[in-house]
């Protein structure tokens, strides 16, 4: 890369710091030979690549880490109608398909859960829902938008977006030498942790009331071959996604954890906002500790060896927090537009940024066919992001995370523990009639809720989760 | 007869074993840094950076009202931007791919 000056000459002195030869040929310039720059080989960037080659684009996907998905971590489950729709999954490195679902209740000692195993999910495509690690697929993926015609470009890291006179985006710097690269429009794909965006003023830093951090790790069982298939009863490529919620869980935080399989590994993890984690929580590492050790986690857990911990930053804010999507030159898309729906029964980020690469990947191809890149010009993605399941659903779900962070301790503590205390107490075996342990049960729940009256209360307010 | 523990017990590695299963080049000097290190000693007696921090880069060590910075920890998470109530964390890419290379992520 050689860098433009403002008036578009090329600069004629060849960069030869270090190389210790005057011989250096002029480096190429590239500024110009690509329609379109993506900032990010993640999911998101990928998708827009893949979009955009397709159409015919000039792409150049620049990634920062020493491959796609090196500096990238999820929890664990892809669900995948656009990512089908955009790629043959046959090849794909998936893991196992989710044929399993549990929603574990924990109070610090006890579970209360329910488990979900349709039959239906164990026929193809599997409820579209696959355990993946992304190291490996993104690198898949990001090889996908490669064979339709994308340049990748690893090991560079984009700075500062460039602007013209009147403020349109119009290139990236990098920390190349000679590192600006200059394109017609810019996808902005770097993740949560936007830097980028923050530093050109696309988006502002999330409050964090709105952010959650996350740890996972990923275990191995190496003397035991059978833990995983025998622990979760999984058969053949059949996996299992346990999710988890209540103070054994995350302690006194707004959050959850989760177990996924993957194919000979386990991905085990939490998240919870960072609000909580700087009061009064223990250190993420401890809670980690705390609930791969509460006594309904530890057996499945047991034995297991680490060989990977990985932490992220989920942004969390919901569709009231999300940014500018289009701007003059450039969009923005999947983590760093805010796209995460996290409401502790739906766990989802990646289709929601595959979706949004798409539709930003269509509407830029469109928009270059008419040679414009104003603002304007990029309404049809925000337009077609609104329609799609994204933004609907994180609308849908907004009313849900505001009453669960009101209701927190309610939801999270200490009804967990009443409904486990009243199992306990339904179920009890002694000389007393099942009529009293029943009536008992009934008082244990009613008291924590408020009585009829509170309970009727808290199903009107949470009628929509299944309306 | 042997006793059962009530509870079954789980190895969890220390964080520093943990740790040591990330892959990390060095970039050889620390993409972190306070803004205004004055700030921190001067207005912040809460410690958000080092509360949130899942890998221990930010550290309070004995007699410190500045915190310390093990970069070489960092998982890049972010997290302490966030958690900064002052906005005094300065956070930068690592250069070039160094920083940590995460295989299964």
């Amino acid at each position: 890369m050689t860098t433009a000056t403002d008036d578009g000459a090329e600069a004629t002195e060849p960069d030869d710091a270090g190389l210790g030869t005057d011989r250096v040929p002029a480096a190429p310039n590239y500024d110009g030979a690509f329609d379109a720059v993506v900032v990010g080989a993640g999911l998101a960037g990928s998708a827009a690549a893949i979009t955009m080659a397709r159409e015919g684009l000039d792409v150049a996907m620049i990634e920062r880490g020493t491959s796609p998905g090196a500096k990238n971590v999820f929890g664990g489950v892809l669900y995948t109608p656009t990512v089908r729709e955009l790629v043959d999954l046959d090849d794909a490195p998936l893991e196992r398909y989710v044929g399993e679902k549990r929603f574990g209740m924990l109070s610090p000692d006890d579970e209360t859960a329910v488990t979900l195993r349709p039959g239906e999910w164990r026929e193809e495509p599997h409820n579209d829902s696959y355990t993946v690690l992304r190291g490996e697929f993104d690198e898949w993926f990001a090889e996908q938008a490669v064979e339709a015609g994308a340049t990748l470009v690893t090991e560079t890291t984009v700075t500062d977006l460039l602007r013209d006179g009147t403020g349109t985006v119009v290139g990236v710097d990098t920390d190349r030498p000679d590192g600006e690269l200059r394109a017609p429009m810019v996808v902005l794909a770097e993740g949560g942790n936007s830097l980028v965006g923050e530093r050109a003023g696309l988006k502002e830093t999330a409050d964090r009331e709105n952010v959650a951090v996350a740890v996972k790790e990923v275990l191995e069982f190496p003397d035991r071959e059978d833990a995983i298939p025998e622990r979760f009863r999984l058969a053949d490529d059949a996996g299992a996604a346990y999710h988890y919620f209540g103070e054994g869980a995350v302690g006194d935080a707004f959050g959850g954890a989760f177990i996924y399989t993957n194919d000979d590994t386990l991905s085990v993890g939490l998240a919870y906002r960072i609000e909580d984690a700087v009061t009064g929580q223990p250190k993420p590492e401890r809670t980690l500790n705390r609930f791969k050790s509460h006594p309904a986690v530890a057996p499945l857990v047991r034995g297991g060896r680490t060989v990977e911990y990985a932490a992220k930053t989920i942004p969390e804010g919901g569709a009231e927090a999300m940014p500018d999507l289009v701007h003059d030159g450039a969009v923005v898309v999947g983590d760093a537009a805010g796209l995460v729906l996290n409401n502790g029964v739906h766990l989802e980020g990646t289709n929601m940024a595959v979706e949004s690469g798409y539709h930003a990947g269509r509407t830029v191809a469109s928009a270059l066919e008419s040679d414009r890149t104003d603002a304007g010009a990029l309404r049809s993605y925000p337009r077609k992001l609104d329609e799609s399941f994204v933004v609907r659903n994180l609308e849908h779900y907004e009313w849900l995370m505001a009453a669960a962070r009101e209701d927190k301790d309610l939801l999270f503590g200490e009804l967990p523990e009443a409904i486990a205390d009243a199992g306990e107490e339904y179920f009890s075996i002694d000389r007393r009639p099942k009529a009293d342990h029943a009536a008992d049960a009934k008082e244990r729940l009613l008291g924590t809720v408020g009585g009829w009256r509170g309970a009727a209360k808290l199903a009107w307010r949470y009628r929509k989760v299944i309306a | 007869m042997s006793t059962q523990p009530k509870t079954p017990d789980v190895d969890n590695s220390t964080l520093e074993d943990r740790l040591y299963t990330v892959k990390y080049e060095d970039p050889g000097e620390s993409h972190l840094d306070v803004k205004v290190p004055g700030f921190c000693a001067d207005r912040c007696d809460t410690d958000d950076c080092v509360e949130v921090c899942p890998a221990d880069v930010w550290r309070i060590e004995d007699g410190d009202d500045v915190p310390t910075i093990a970069y070489e920890n960092c998982l890049e998470c972010g997290s302490c931007r966030f958690a900064c109530p002052y906005n005094n964390v300065d956070w930068e890419y690592p250069d070039n791919g160094a920083g940590v290379t995460y295989h299964y992520g």
